[in-house]
Parts: structure tokens; C-alpha cells; sequence
């Protein structure tokens, strides 16, 4: 068996600083259904060339391919919908895929399997408004939650049509009122009090605008969930993040190490 | 941050929103308003009850509403959204009339003008096209008087539209507003006659001429100067000036507009107990709108549509009948009135008189032969742009130039004519800017919503036939409240913005897109917070007709903003994010592990889920 890195898993930046349990658990799962997969923790880049950064984000975008040439991978496993876009531009050479689109090819762990039927509750499902145009994302989600047995709702404003949570184009920082205005409006369209994510940002956003939220890998990783969870709220500090994100990295170079 | 400059393809790609974008876009029925009304505006105020605010903004533009909710011909209606879509128009007039009839209080009216300017100016006829002129003339500080021959005010609204449509009191009342902020009226006074069009020339600075189309046409056929043939413009004068005729009791009218509708209505009401109507148009050919025939059926009224005039029949050099016959076709295929009879087919109408009603000439006699240019019906002739003559200080509003026909029209060319006068006694360029006045197509495009029913336009009541043909009172009794509120509420309040309605930013910083890179476009500068606002969501591009991509422009504009700040945002904000990236670059949070083979799979089970 030859021993080549046929392709890597990049969790993105929201979702390792969100929980590094379920990077690892991913990854773990990757791992045993398609052997060959590395991991690659590093940000693309998105962010500076949301503020208009181009040179900066070219000369950041290298870093990352030179990590992902280094490895030989010929495809790039995304669970962030920034990254699927940017690296779908930037790395011609290699195959992006979106982990929403792989996980009804390869099934999802047996154990979480109708996990969700006896739950009470009813997720709103949140599509992430860069990949709006991406069907087969909406569809992969679409099935994950049915497979692991959640009742789910569509917001009027749904998959192609989805609203931005608030958190895009780096507004948050830049005038907070107005981003918390948006988050507001778009959990303020959705009938239930749950909602799923498949964005840790946009998660964030659905909990500011007064939902309970999960990310998707929540449900698949973890639950049940029903009325009586606790709910995974807004990290209190930045410094909590940076620790999650460096318990991620710590994950992975176990997991592969 | 330095001065932010674009490059030429980011400014094109802004142009094409300015040029393109329909948030600015008047409504159909705005747009179709000679006086550009604020139709979307006042109605809307009616449906929310706010009666008072509908009248302030409907004189805003009109300063005889009650006259014109009762009797203008409404063109908006026919553009009207509802109309195209369901044949069913907003009763936009009607809404006005009601409106103004209960809301709008005298105490209220704009007084205001700008100093005198010492200037003078002559109006020549006090209907609505000298009227308007006049009254806006006088709001830039002129000094105008009107020169009217009659004893009374309203042009062809007073004396040829009936009283039954427009009760005289309202003209008077709705007019009062030029005494009071200072326009001189000589009544009675003939140009002419009682004073040369010289004479009014030389004493003033410039003058409008109004006068209207008040010479009745008479077709010469056979048996046309017999005693007992008349025209609609000497007999709905009369009759409106004196409520009488001396008219026998079977007539004959001749023509298929409103005029013929008006004379035959008007003859009942004078004693004439059988009225013929007859016009060369089948029923839904005619020129007069289909209301006004039900009424005129409604009120005994016999019509001969399709048939034309033979010869007028006489006895004792009087007339004693009409004979008719039919008429085939009106157009012929080029579309030139061309009329086509049936000879075998005629018809003899035992008749006391015909009263000619097939259109108004101008009687332009009282300015000294050559001086000024005519053209067909003796109308004059004048710039299409400026209504200036070529005697340079001689103006031409309304009817009188034929380039209107309804009394919204003729207010708009006074209008047109108050400008080009103020330009050209201030010597400013006649030409420039005047693209939107009057009637213009408007560059909206709207789609029905998806939950737009077709409701049905709600009529006003109307005094019954047999009661109302007795005098000239009033016919149509307007809108109750309750009427009013539900026929306001069926407006679609058509205008694009659907870009508006999806984004919270944009509506923090403009009205439209437009708007916004009009601006940007002219001063090159914009507040750094507007591009960072925006999320990048492209919410608005999915609604957009245009599908205008703003979020690229917003980046464009980022892009340059990062340039002219040294490689930095200028969003105090995002130095945030300049540590998060600086951290996330670092090899702290960074890994990167090729696969790891051999992989234990029970490992995996055995730790199972969390
Ligand atoms: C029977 C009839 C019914 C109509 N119905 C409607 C309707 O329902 N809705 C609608 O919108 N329009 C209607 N119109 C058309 C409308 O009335 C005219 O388009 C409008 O009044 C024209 O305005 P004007 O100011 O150009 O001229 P006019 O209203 O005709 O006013 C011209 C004035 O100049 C005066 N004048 C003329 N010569 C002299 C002179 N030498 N010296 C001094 N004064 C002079 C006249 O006495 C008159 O008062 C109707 C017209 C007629 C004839
Ligand atoms: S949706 Fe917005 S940007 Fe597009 S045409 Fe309408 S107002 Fe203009
Ligand atoms: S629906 Fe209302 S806004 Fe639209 S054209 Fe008719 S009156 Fe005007």
C-alpha cells in the first residue's frame, strides 16, 4: 500500500476555534472510511481578502497551497463554506469538496444513525449564504439531518435563497449594530427556537440573534439533543477560541501523529 | 487615508448601477401625470386614513384638486399597474376629489412667493393653462395679470365642461388662490377687441397666450346654415352661463367624443325630450370614455353609432330633419380618417336642430394678421420645447397651441410656459433640463407580487337618471370614507427597491443604490463604514431585475480604500482582525500531517461517541 496523502481535511478557521472535539472526531472518521486522508489546520486567507487585502491574501493563499502541494494531496475536504469557494478558485490543480457533499457518499457514523428520532424538537436549518448557488451542499445537509432523525423546518428564505447571518464581509467588527440588526432579522423569519448551522460563525450568529443553536457536526458528534440540552452558547473571550483552536491543532497531530 | 481614486472599469461598473438602477423610478401613474402628481403618495396616505396629509401632498402639485378630482381625464388610470394587469384602475381621481372635497382647508394654502422682481407679465385667457402659468409666474415674483373676455373664470372647465359634472362654485373657490397671492384678473376683457395684442405686448415683459379652442367647427354639408344648426362650443357656453337654451324638443348631436356626450346631456337638461346621438365610430370605437356614454344612455340618450351625416333636412329655412347614413369604416389602412358610407342604408331623424360637436377650433383673430404663426385649426405654432414664439416674448400655453386636449395638459403647458418665460426674462438657457416635463415614459419595470389578487375598482355613486336629467346638480356624489380607504388600498405602490427590501445596510445610508454611486461617482468619496457594511450576501443581486452585483462594487471600493491606506483597512474595528490573522498564521495554530497509515479501526469504535 503506497503511503501517499491522497487528500487532506481543512476544518477552517470558525469550526476548530468552535469545538475541537468534532475536528477530531471528523477526522477520526475520514481516517477509517478513506484511508489516505491528512489534515491540513491553516487559514486560506478568506478574511484579508474580505477587507480588500489582494496582495496579502495572495502572498497568505500561497502558504496554505505550499502546505497542500508539500502533502501531494489531490483533493481538499472543506467543512467551511469560505474556504470551499476560495480554494475552488485558487487551487485548480487540486479537488475541492464540501464535507456536506461527501458525507451521503460515504454515510455517516453508525452509532449516529437516528440518533435524533425521539428528539422534541425541531431544527430551523441555516444554509451558509456563500455556497447559496450550491445545491448539492443544501442536499447533503438535507439528508444528514434526516438520516440522524431530527425533524427539521425551512426558513421562508432558504438554499438559494438563504439570508446572510450577519456575520459576512467582516462586519461584525466593522459596525456591530447594524450586524446584530441582520442577525436578528434572519432568526427573527424562523418559526422554531432551534437552529442548525453548518458554519461555526454563522451558528455564533443564530445564538446573538436569540436561537439555540448547533452546528451540524454537533448533531452528528453529539446529542441527542432535545428541550432539555444545554445548548452550546457564545465563547465569553477571544482567548477561548484561540484555546479551542489550539486544542484542535493538538487533536489532529494526535489523531495523525 | 489618502484620496481613494477607482480605476476606470470599477467607475464603469458603478456607471452602469447610476444609469440603470429603477430605485428612482416614478411610478407608472406619476409618470403619466402631466403635472407629475404624486399619485403613489396621496393614495397611500388616503388607505392609512391620513386624509389631511393626502391634500398637502396633492398641492404640492395641483392647486384645483376638487376641480380635477371631479373632471380630469385621468390618463394615469389608463397607465395604472392595475389597470394593465387586471383592467380594473385605481380610481386615482375620484380618491383626489374625496381627498380634497373633505380634507383640504383654505387656511392651509401656500400663500408664499419670492420677492417682486419688478417684472410684469400678460396671461391671455383664465382657464387652466393661463391659470397654472399665471400662478407659478406669480410665485417667482411677477407681476401678472390675466386679460379673460368672459365674466367668469375656468376657460373650457366653465364653459364647456356642464355643470352637472363641475359645479361652478368649486372653479371659484379653487381660483381664489391667484387672487390671494396677488395675480390681477381684467375680466370681461377681450383681447382684440377691448384691448390690441399690441398694446398688451408692449406694456409687459412677456406674455402667455391661453385662449383656448373656442370656435365651434360646423361641417359644411348640405343644409348646414339653416336656422336651428348650432355648434357645442356657442351652446354649452350659453348653457352654462345662463342654465337655459331656446332648443326644441327633438335634437340631433353630431360626434363621438365627450363634447358630443356633454352636449347631448346638457340638451336634456334644457328641455330637449329626445336626443339623438350620432357618430361615425361603432360603440367601442368611440372617442368618449365608455362611463360617459352609459350615462348619456342612462339619461334617455338614443345613440346612432356608426352612421354619418347625409344632409340636414329643411322647411321654412329652418331645419326639420336629419338625415344619416351608415357609415362602414372611419380609418382607412394607412390609419388617415377616411370615412366610408353604405349608400343604401339612411335614416331620417325628424329633428328641431343639429348641434355640431366634431371639434374646437382656434379663433386667433385678435393677434394682427402674420404676426405670429398658425397651424392647423388656427392653433398657433410654437417651439415644441420652450412654447416660445418667434415674436421672442410671446409664449403659447394650452389648447391654443394644440398640444393639449384635457385640462391636466393644458395646466402642464402653462407650466411649461412659466418656465421658459422666467428663463427668458432672466436670459438662462431655454433648452436645458426639460426632458420630464409633461407626460414621459417611466423606466420601471415591476412584476406583480405573488400575492396580488385582482380586486375590483369601487365605482361612486351617482344621483339616479330620472332625478338628475330635472337640473344641473351635481351627478356624481364621490366616495363615502369607508369607500375611499378600501379603493386607496388597492395600489400596488409600485416602485423597484426590492434591493432595499432585502438589506438592512443599504437602508442606513441611501434611498436606492442609484443614489448612493450617483454620489460616490460625482464627489469620488464615501464614507469607509458603507462598503464595510456590507456582508457580502448578495441578497440584493438575487432580487434585482438588473441583477446588479453591489457587493463587487463594495469590494472594488474596499480594494482601493486598502490601497490608499497603506495596505490597511480604514475600519478601526478591523485591527482585530489583523491580530486574529497574524495569529492564525502562526505556527502556534497551524498544522499541517499527511495521512497516518495502519490506522487503528477498532480504536475508533472503542472510543465511540462523546
Ligand atoms: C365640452 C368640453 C368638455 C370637456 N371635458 C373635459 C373633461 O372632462 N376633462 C378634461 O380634462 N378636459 C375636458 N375638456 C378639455 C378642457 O376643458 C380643455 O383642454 C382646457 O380647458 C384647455 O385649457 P386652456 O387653458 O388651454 O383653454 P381654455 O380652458 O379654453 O381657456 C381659454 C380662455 O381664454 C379666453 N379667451 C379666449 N380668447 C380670448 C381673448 N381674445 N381675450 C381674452 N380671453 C380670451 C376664453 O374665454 C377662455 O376662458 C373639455 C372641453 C370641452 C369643450
Ligand atoms: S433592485 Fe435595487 S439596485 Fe436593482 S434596480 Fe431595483 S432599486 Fe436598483
Ligand atoms: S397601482 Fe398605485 S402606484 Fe401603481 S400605477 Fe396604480 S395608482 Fe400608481
Amino acid at each position: 500500500m503506497s503511503k501517499k496523502t491522497k487528500r487532506v481535511f481543512v476544518p477552517g478557521c470558525s469550526l476548530p476555534s468552535y469545538n475541537p472535539e468534532a475536528v477530531k472526531k471528523t477526522l477520526e472518521y475520514l481516517q477509517k472510511k478513506l484511508p489516505g486522508t491528512g489534515a491540513i489546520l491553516k487559514c486560506c486567507g478568506k478574511p484579508t481578502k474580505a477587507l480588500g487585502q489582494l496582495d496579502k491574501f495572495h502572498e497568505r493563499y500561497d502558504q496554505f497551497q505550499a502546505e497542500v502541494d508539500k502533502l501531494g494531496a489531490d483533493e481538499i475536504i472543506v467543512a467551511c463554506q469560505s474556504c470551499f469557494l476560495t480554494m475552488t478558485e485558487n487551487s485548480p490543480n487540486q479537488k475541492v469538496i464540501s464535507l456536506w457533499e461527501l458525507l451521503p457518499k460515504i454515510g455517516l457514523p453508525e452509532e449516529s444513525v437516528g440518533i435524533g428520532k425521539n428528539s422534541d424538537i425541531v431544527f430551523a436549518i441555516h444554509d451558509s449564504c456563500p455556497t447559496r448557488n450550491r445545491a448539492t451542499i443544501h442536499e447533503g445537509i438535507r439528508w444528514i439531518i434526516n438520516e440522524l432523525g431530527y425533524k427539521y423546518e425551512e426558513p421562508p428564505h432558504t438554499r438559494e435563497t438563504t439570508r446572510c447571518c450577519g456575520f459576512g464581509g467582516m462586519v461584525v467588527p466593522a459596525n456591530p449594530d447594524l450586524a446584530l440588526r441582520v442577525m436578528k432579522r434572519r432568526t427573527s423569519e424562523m418559526e422554531s427556537d432551534y437552529v442548525v448551522a453548518y458554519c461555526a460563525a454563522c451558528r455564533e450568529s443564530m445564538v446573538k440573534g436569540g436561537k439555540k443553536a448547533v452546528h451540524i457536526l454537533d448533531l452528528i458528534f453529539g446529542g441527542p439533543w432535545n428541550s432539555k440540552s444545554e445548548f452550546p452558547g457564545v465563547p465569553g473571550s477571544p482567548i477561548k477560541a484561540w484555546a479551542n483552536r489550539y486544542k484542535s491543532k493538538k487533536n489532529i497531530n494526535k489523531v495523525l501523529g | 487615508m489618502d484620496k481613494v481614486t477607482y480605476p476606470k472599469k470599477a467607475l464603469d461598473k458603478m456607471q452602469e448601477i447610476v444609469n440603470d438602477c429603477m430605485g428612482d423610478a416614478p411610478p407608472y401613474c406619476e409618470a403619466t401625470c402631466p403635472m407629475h402628481t404624486d399619485v403613489k403618495g396621496y393614495v397611500n396616505l388616503i388607505a392609512d386614513g391620513k386624509h389631511k396629509e393626502a391634500v398637502n401632498v396633492i398641492r404640492e402639485k395641483l392647486f384645483i384638486p376638487r376641480v380635477l378630482g371631479r373632471i380630469c381625464a385621468h390618463p394615469c388610470e389608463e397607465q395604472c399597474k392595475r389597470e394593465k394587469e387586471f383592467r380594473q384602475p385605481m380610481s386615482i381621481a375620484a380618491l383626489k376629489r374625496f381627498a380634497a372635497d373633505h380634507y383640504d382647508d383654505e387656511k392651509d394654502w401656500d400663500l408664499k412667493i419670492e420677492p417682486e422682481n419688478g417684472k410684469t407679465v400678460a396671461v391671455i385667457g383664465a382657464g387652466p393653462a393661463g391659470a397654472q402659468a399665471a400662478l407659478d409666474l406669480r410665485r417667482k415674483g411677477y407681476k401678472v395679470t390675466i386679460y379673460e373676455r368672459l365674466p367668469v373664470v375656468g376657460g373650457m372647465m366653465r364653459v364647456g365642461i356642464p355643470e352637472y359634472r363641475l359645479p361652478r362654485h368649486i372653479i371659484d373657490h379653487e381660483y381664489s388662490l391667484l387672487n390671494k397671492i396677488g395675480v390681477e384678473f381684467k375680466m370681461g376683457v377681450e383681447v382684440g377687441k377691448d384691448i390690441s395684442f399690441d398694446e398688451i405686448k408692449d406694456k409687459h415683459d412677456a406674455v402667455v397666450i391661453a385662449v383656448g379652442a373656442h370656435k365651434g367647427v360646423v361641417i359644411p354639408i348640405p343644409g348646414h346654415d339653416l336656422d336651428g344648426v348650432l355648434d357645442a362650443v356657442n351652446f354649452l357656453r350659453e348653457v352654462s352661463l345662463t342654465r337655459k337654451y331656446d332648443i326644441g324638443k327633438k335634437i340631433a348631436v353630431i360626434g363621438g367624443g365627450n363634447v358630443a356626450i356633454d352636449v347631448a346631456r346638457s340638451a336634456r337638461r334644457v328641455g330637449a325630450e329626445e336626443v339623438h346621438l350620432v357618430c361615425l365610430e361603432s360603440k367601442p370605437e368611440m372617442p368618449a370614455h365608455d362611463w360617459e356614454i352609459e350615462e348619456a344612455e342612462e339619461e334617455g340618450v338614443i345613440l346612432h353609432d356608426g352612421f354619418g351625416p347625409e344632409q340636414i333636412i329643411g322647411k321654412d329655412g329652418k331645419v326639420a330633419g336629419f338625415q344619416i347614413k351608415k357609415c362602414t369604416s372611419v380609418f382607412d389602412k394607412d390609419g388617415k380618417f377616411n370615412p366610408q358610407y353604405d349608400e343604401n342604408i339612411k335614416e331620417t331623424l325628424e329633428v328641431d336642430n343639429v348641434i355640431f360637436a366634431v371639434g374646437q377650433a382656434v379663433d386667433n383673430s385678435f393677434v394682427p394678421e402674420g404676426k405670429l404663426e398658425t397651424v392647423r385649426g388656427g392653433r398657433f405654432k410654437a417651439d415644441p420645447t420652450t412654447l416660445q414664439t418667434k415674436i421672442e416674448k410671446v409664449f403659447i400655453a394650452g389648447d391654443a397651441s394644440g398640444r393639449s386636449v384635457i385640462a391636466i395638459e393644458a395646466m402642464a403647458e402653462g407650466r411649461k410656459a412659466a418656465i421658459s418665460v422666467d428663463r427668458y426674462l432672466k436670459g438662462q438657457d431655454m433648452f436645458a433640463d426639460r426632458q420630464y416635463e409633461g407626460t414621459y415614459e417611466t423606466w420601471l419595470e415591476t412584476e406583480l407580487k405573488e400575492d396580488v389578487v385582482d380586486l375590483p375598482r369601487i365605482e361612486t355613486s351617482k344621483v339616479k337618471p330620472e332625478e338628475r336629467i330635472k337640473n344641473f346638480d351635481e351627478v356624481d356624489l364621490g366616495f363615502t370614507e369607508e369607500q375611499a380607504v378600501k379603493e386607496a388600498s388597492r395600489c400596488l405602490a409600485c416602485e423597484c427597491k426590492l434591493c432595499m427590501k432585502e438589506c438592512e445596510m443599504l437602508n442606513d445610508y441611501c434611498e436606492c443604490p442609484k443614489e448612493l454611486f450617483e454620489s460616490i461617482l460625482k464627489t469620488g468619496e464615501i464614507d469607509p463604514i458603507i462598503p464595510y457594511s456590507c456582508n457580502m450576501c448578495s441578497q440584493c443581486t438575487l432580487v434585482c431585475p438588473k441583477e446588479f452585483e453591489m457587493k463587487d462594487r463594495f469590494m472594488d471600493i474596499r480594494k482601493q480604500m486598502i490601497k490608499a491606506n497603506g495596505g490597511k483597512s480604514p475600519i478601526k474595528g478591523h485591527k482585530a482582525i489583523e491580530m486574529h490573522q497574524a495569529l492564525g498564521f502562526s505556527k502556534l495554530f497551524n498544522t499541517a500531517k499527511p495521512a497516518k497509515y495502519g490506522y487503528n479501526e477498532a480504536d475508533v469504535k472503542e472510543k465511540g461517541r462523546s
